[in-house]
Formats: C-alpha cells, structure tokens, sequence
C-alpha cells in the first residue's frame, strides 16, 4: 500500500503516495482522481478509501524511480481502460462530462509539468523559444485544453444553458492562453532591467579594474625590485579594499583643481614623470567631475607609458557654460585609427566615461606628433 | 652677447644652471648670488642684461631684489624663476617688472631660449602664468576704470590657452596659422596689461587662490 506523503500535499497527501510509488508526476495522479470525481464522485470515494487504508503511518518510502515513455504509456492505457470498464458497467455519469473532464485536467496537468511542482516555473517555461520540448508542451496541452472546452460547450451548454456558462468557459479559455503570456511579460521587463542594471555596474567595475588593478600588475611584471613590488602591491590593495567595501566617495578631494592636482601627483609618483597642471577656474566634484578626473587619470596613465616622453601637460578650464580639460604630450604619438578594440583604456576609461555623462572625448595623435586628449563637458557646472 | 646674473639660494640649482648656461655662445654668465644683499648690491655694481631670480629667498625673495635694483637701473631685464607652486608670489614679480616667469623645471634649452627673448624685449609666459592670467582677467567681471587694459583680446585668450596647455611658442603659431613674431606681441601686450592693470582681482589673487 503506497505510503502517504506528509510534506508536499494539497489535501491528505494521497495522490502524491501513489505518485511516489509509480514514479510518474503528482499532476497526473490528481488529475486522474479529479476525472474520476466526475463519475458520480466516485473519485472522492477513493480517495477517502485510500486515506483511511493508510492512516497508521507507514513508514515514509523512497519514491520509486522516475518512470519511463513505456510505463507511462502503459499507465495511460489502464486509467483509460478502467474507465471504459466502468462505462460499460454502468457507474458512468455521462459521456458529457467525463471525456471533457478529461481532456481538461490532464490537458491542464500537462501545461503545468515541467518534471517539478512549482506551477509558476512551470508557465514561465511555457513559451520559452529555445526549448522544442516546452513548446511541443505548450501545443499539446492548449489543444487539449481547448479541446476541452469546446466540447464541454458543445454537450453541456444546452442543459445548463445561457449566456453565463459562454462567457465563464471564454474568460478560462483567455486565461489559460494568454494569461502566461501576460506573466511573462511583466516577468521579462524585470528580468532585462535587472541585468541591465547589472552589466552597467559590470562596466563601471570593468572601467575601474582596468585603471587601478590592471595597471598596478602591468607595472609589477616591469619592476625588478621586489621592495617597490610590495609597495605597490600594498597601496593597491588599500585602494581596491577602499573601493570594494567603503561606498561613500566623501573622503576624496572637493574641488576639481584638487581633485587633478592628487591625479598628478599620483602619476608623477607611479612612473616618475612630471606633469605641469595649470587649471582656470574650479567646480566643486560631482558626479560628472568624477567622471572627467577619472578619465583623465587614464589619460595621463596612457601618456605616461606609452608617450616616452616625461613631460605631460594637464590643463583644465571652467567656464559659465563648458568644463574642458586637455591632456598632452609632445611623446611618439600613435596613429588612433591603428588601435585594437580590446584595448581598454581608451575606448571604455575614457571615451565611454566622458559619453557616459553626457560629454566627449577627443583624442588627436598621430605618430611623432605627440597626443592630445580633449575632455569636454557642456552644461552649468552644479 | 647676452650677460646674465644668477640669483638663487639653493647652491645646487645654482650650480646646475651655471653648467647648463656655459654652452650656448651667445651667453655670459658674468656672476651669482645666494641671498638677497649681495644680489641687489651685485646688480647695482655691474648691472647685467638680464637677471635671472628666484622667488623665493630668505631676506624678502625675489621681490626686494626687483623694486631696488629697477629704481636706479630701469634697463635690467628680470626673469623670474619659481617651483610651480609658488605662482601667488610670481604675479607680485610680474607686477614688480619682471619680463617673465618660468618653473624651475623648465628644460635647458628652454631656459636658454627664454634669456633670448627677454632679452629681445619679449615677455616669457610658463604655462602656470598663462593660466593664472586667463584665470583672472576671463573669468571676472570687468572692472570699468580702464577697459582697454581689463579686458584681454579673443587672440590673446587663444594665444595664452595654447601656452596654459604646454606649447612653445612655435607650437602657438604653428596652430593657429600666425608668425612667431605675432605669437611674442600678443604675449608682450598680455604682460604690458598685467603689469599696469589696476584691477582689484590681480591684488587680492593670491589670498583668493589659497581659500577657493
């Protein structure tokens, strides 16, 4: 006698003892029990039966292994069968609601089965795309449930009659059609906003490694001197802790002047260059200062390295109208055409921080000419 | 020949400039000085073409040196020379008569090509004095007395932009399709400004500089 299931159950747990020991999905079992409720509840009988039989507690099976194509077919075939035999033996309620009973139950258990129990998963995978599996479902299961329907409309509307049942029977067809398809919409605007809000925050994080981590490990790899290899590797640590776990950028310098002054200083300090800053007029930080400092610490990382020169030039003026900061070298210059898509500092550390909010970047190079980083930000400084 | 005196009171600076200024023939450098007396009574004795001084110095820096050697040797031409961060003391120079203002870290052929142009009677702006002056006379508001001398031309702004951004003289000109000779008179004219303007922003800079 299969055991009754004390967790996951929707009324005493017996369809789930019986699914348990024939290692097929609970749905089914229910659905069966609902068909056979029809004949004269006849279902329900059992039901209780089954209850009572199994109300000393047996001890708690293992559910049997999940079974296959054949047996369930085999399954299939006996619940039919069984009900032809009652047919013929007359427990029969009627052909009207039996057959259409049916259809709609297992049709319903199979929209719902996707092999768990959760029936919201279950309606989201409905109209997955990438799955022919799910979408062979979905067919197989709106046929027969509008199979259901149809026929429940066509035998059992003239007894009970009118418009009401018409409209009822419409509204479930509705439902069961285009009700996950609703869901899912909703589901899916959450979803992309969600990660579009995360590949934002991928970028930033990105922008960031890239000009601290990645460039104190460059750095690393050149240095011989395994004291300013610990060094290095120490303020880097500080830095990346300070980012990862403190949010509040309070600590920093509050004015743009300062702000550019501590990324000189920095830059003369990492790679042993001069910088000559000259700035006019000055702006508190904000957001968008942030993003011209940090674009133009890049810039300076850039010229620093790759220039051979070490002399770089840092000018910065704020009007009433326009914040712009030019960055050059009279180095080697580079030919800006010529430069990888993966390389990025340029690409991403500059040009997409000053795009990002709504300014540009401008950089002018060619080989043995120098380069020269334009930092450009429209609007009233806040 | 060009006769320079070097005023400096860091011996080392002044060594490694009295090194960098033996090459060039057309420049003699007839002396030196550690402090602010022996320059000033250095100057009066045999009084060079251009003087070379440093901002800062005990006994009143490079300022006394200017105000007493230019009230009885106005011919003196002055050229100050400062770390980058001192350029609230280097105005005062400016106003006090200097020619001009470099940074001490200033390349030597740099510095050797800016003791020329003083000497020619053209004015010498680093990029930190171009922006200072931008700094003061484009961003406020003009003060009626003398607008001709309150206001800089666009050309000027243009001229001294380029300056602020770290290009020579050549570079400006080459840039903006004009001479080499215009380049040192829109400079020359922007120093003229600076050093007679009355304006009251040009006083008070400094002390604004270091509370903005």
């Amino acid at each position: 006698m299969p055991a009754r299931r004390e967790r996951n159950r929707l009324v005493a747990g017996v369809a789930g003892g019986i699914a348990d020991q024939l290692g097929i999905p609970d749905l089914y079992v229910r659905a069966a029990f609902l068909v056979l409720a029809l004949v004269w509840g006849l279902g329900i009988l059992l039901y209780l039966v089954l209850w009572a039989l199994t109300l000393d507690k047996t001890a708690r099976q293992d559910p049997a292994p999940e079974a296959d194509g054949e047996r369930r077919a085999a399954y299939v075939l006996m619940f039919i069968g069984s009900l032809l035999l009652l047919r013929s033996l007359g427990i029969w309620s009627g052909d009207g609601w039996v057959w259409p009973g049916l259809a709609l139950s297992f049709g319903i258990a199979f929209l719902m089965d996707r092999g768990d129990i959760d029936p919201r998963s279950a309606i989201l995978g409905l109209f997955d795309p990438q799955s022919g599996r799910f979408r062979a479902r979905t067919v197989i299961g709106i046929v027969l449930a509008l199979a259901g329907v149809s026929i429940l409309a066509n035998v059992a509307a003239p007894a009970v009659g009118t418009v009401l049942l018409a409209v009822l029977i419409t509204g479930v067809g509705m439902v069961v059609l285009f009700g996950p398809w609703v869901w899912k919409l909703g589901a899916d605007l959450g979803a992309e906003r969600r990660k579009r809000i995360r590949q934002e925050e991928r970028a930033d994080m990105a922008a960031h490694l890239h000009d601290s981590v990645l460039q104190t490990l460059a750095l690393i790899q050149r240095t011989d001197d395994s004291r300013r290899m610990v060094t290095l590797a120490r303020v880097q640590e500080r830095e990346l802790r300070r980012w990862l776990y403190d949010t509040s950028p309070a600590d920093g310098p509050e004015l743009l002047s300062a702000a550019l002054q501590e990324e000189a200083d920095r830059v003369e300090h990492t790679f042993d260059v001069r910088v000559q800053l000259v700035t006019v007029g000055d702006r508190p930080v904000d957001d968008d200062v942030r993003a011209i400092i940090a674009a133009t610490g890049e810039s300076l990382n850039n010229a620093a390295r790759h220039s051979g020169t070490d002399r770089i030039s840092v000018y910065s003026e704020v009007g009433t109208d326009a914040t712009d900061v030019w960055i050059s070298d009279h180095g080697v210059g580079f030919d800006p055409t010529a430069v990888a898509g993966d390389r990025h500092g340029i690409t991403a550390s500059i040009i997409g921080r000053m795009e990002g909010k709504g300014g540009t970047a401008t950089i002018s190079s060619a080989p043995g000419e120098g380069t020269e980083v334009h930092l450009y930000l429209g609007g009233e400084p806040r | 020949m060009i006769r320079v005196f070097l005023v400096d009171d860091h011996r080392l600076f002044l060594s490694g400039v009295r090194t960098e200024l033996s090459d060039p023939r057309d420049i003699e450098l007839i002396g030196s000085a550690g402090d602010v007396d022996d320059a000033i009574d250095a100057l009066r004795l045999d009084p060079p073409d251009v003087a070379l001084v440093d901002v800062h110095m005990p006994g009143g820096g490079g300022l006394a040196i200017l105000e007493n050697v230019l009230q009885t040797h106005p011919q003196v031409k002055f050229l100050a020379l400062s770390v980058s961060d001192a350029a609230e003391d280097v105005i005062a120079m400016i106003r006090a008569g200097a020619r001009g203002y470099v940074t001490k870290s200033i390349r030597p052929e740099a510095l050797v090509d800016a003791i020329r142009r003083v000497h020619a009677g053209d004015a010498v702006f680093s990029p930190m004095l171009a922006g200072f002056v931008l700094d003061t006379f484009a961003a406020t508001i003009p003060v009626p007395e003398d607008p001709e001398l309150d206001q800089l031309t666009t050309r000027e702004q243009e001229v001294l932009r380029l300056i602020a951004r770290g290009f020579s003289y050549k570079q400006v000109a080459h840039r903006l399709y004009i001479s080499h000779k215009t380049v040192e008179s829109h400079v020359s004219a922007v120093l003229r400004k600076l050093q007679l303007s009355n304006r009251y922003e040009l006083a008070n800079w400094a002390s604004r500089r270091r509370i903005v």
